[in-house]
């Protein structure tokens, strides 16, 4: 159990505004809700450029590659950003990258319900762009204002690159809705195949006790809800500018409220795809992770024989 | 190094909880404890900072003695920067208005980026 008095002012700090360093002292349940929170944030980075990187040999310009390519090395990078502050925090666990990393192979952290489906085509590489990233950039800017410094700067840092992908997705949905109808009937496909994913991806109308207490810790400062609710404001007119249709005939705007009615996802078959990696793409991408992370666990360890070899030469 | 010389320590100040810590110059010192110090007295006297790093300039391995390891320079990068998409004259086209990432964080945070 935790000081209460230590807790105690800790709170008031949140209450006040302050802001939470690595060193600084922190309830348990804080550091807790932290990890798992950013564990998985860093996560889906990794497991989210996989669908995408499946497409930078396919893309249809080289300038198409280049780019969809330089926002595969982002996401990637993002990843590795927040893994070292999931570490920071893990360290009275003695838990580091090799461990947080392990836990994917294993199922033990979940990634984004996004990230387990699959991208036939090249417009759902555009769509990911526009609606995915759309929809986890309403989510990032958010945590801003987190009460968690650390991670407060480090998406500065990180949506000031999602800037580039939200302009890159719409840059590829414009060309194949202003290109023949083939190009934007597989843009309408692939808007077909989304829309419910993204209804998934800000979590259920009722939130978990978890989500509720990161709420109280200030590490978030709006609902499941709140999000789903400014990303539909934001992308139906705009999907519905480019004439094409959202599949959800509920879909409805309040006028008094400006609150939007839409169709449940299928939370079941969605819950459980994220709990048991079950979705179309989920074994694919998962058994990439545990390539690169197993097979080439040798080539780590070579590299770091080599630098302590170094080190114990006579004169070094 | 001399009997009675300090090492030198690289002095890093933090404006606000949500900055980058910023290099601002080095200074000599006897341990970490008197460079926090001595760091504090040399710098930031008059601007206030809420925290200050002292890093043992031995400690720093700097890219600029070994220039294949900086970024490529004259590079076309364009491709990689939000600039480098002018997507308002099509969303124009379809009678909608371009997006800033800007105006995003602006709602979802109250505040001016
Ligand atoms: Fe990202
Ligand atoms: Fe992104």
């Amino acid at each position: 159990m935790d000081d209460p008095i230590r807790t105690r002012e800790f709170l008031d700090r949140l209450e006040q505004g302050d802001k939470i360093e690595a060193t600084d002292w922190m309830p348990s349940e804080y550091r807790d809700l932290l990890i798992k929170q950013i564990h998985m944030h860093g996560i889906s980075e990794i497991m989210g450029a996989y669908p995408e990187k499946e497409w930078v040999p396919k893309a249809p310009t080289i300038r198409r590659k280049l780019a969809l390519n330089a926002k595969v090395q982002d996401e990637i990078g993002h990843g590795q950003m927040l893994l070292r502050l999931a570490e920071d925090l893990s360290r009275p666990y003695g838990r580091g990258r090799e461990a947080l990393m392990d836990d994917v192979i294993a199922g033990r952290v979940k990634f984004h319900n996004v990230f387990h489906m699959s991208a036939p085509t090249w417009a759902d590489a555009g769509v990911i762009g526009f609606l995915v990233d759309g929809g986890a950039i309403i989510t990032q800017a958010m945590l801003l204002d987190s009460s968690y410094a650390p991670y407060a700067r480090m998406l500065k840092r990180i949506v000031a690159e999602e800037s580039f992908h939200m302009q890159h997705g719409e840059s590829v949905v414009l060309a194949l809705a202003e290109g023949t109808d083939a190009q934007r009937n597989m843009l309408q496909e692939a808007i077909n195949r989304w829309w419910e994913p993204m209804m998934f991806f800000f979590g259920p109308r009722e939130m978990g006790r978890g989500s509720q207490r990161m709420m109280e810790y200030k590490i978030r400062t709006l609902t499941n809800e709140d999000l789903r609710q400014k990303f539909i404001n934001r992308y139906v007119p705009r999907v519905r500018a480019l004439g094409m249709s959202i599949p959800d005939p509920k879909l409805k705007q309040d006028p008094a409220t400006g609150l939007w009615e839409y169709t449940d996802p299928d939370w079941d078959w969605f819950n459980k795809m994220v709990r048991d990696n079950s979705g179309p793409m989920s074994q694919a991408r998962i058994a990439l992770r545990r390539y690169a992370h197993e097979e080439q666990r040798w080539v780590r360890e070579a590299v770091n024989h080599a630098t302590q070899a170094l080190a114990e030469l006579p004169g070094a | 190094m001399s009997q009675g010389e300090y090492p030198v320590y690289e002095v890093f100040g933090q404006k606000d909880r949500l900055a980058f810590h910023t290099h601002v110059g080095s200074i000599r010192a006897a341990n970490p404890e008197m460079a926090l110090q001595m760091a504090r007295e040399a710098f930031f006297r008059r601007e206030t900072v809420v925290d200050i790093w002292v890093v043992p300039q031995d400690a720093i391995y700097s890219a600029a003695q070994e220039p294949a390891y900086l970024p490529q320079i004259g590079e076309d990068k364009k491709y990689r920067l939000p600039s480098g998409y002018d997507n308002a004259p099509h969303w124009k086209r379809f009678k909608a208005r371009a997006m800033s990432i800007e105006e995003v964080a602006e709602e979802m945070t109250g505040k001016r980026g």
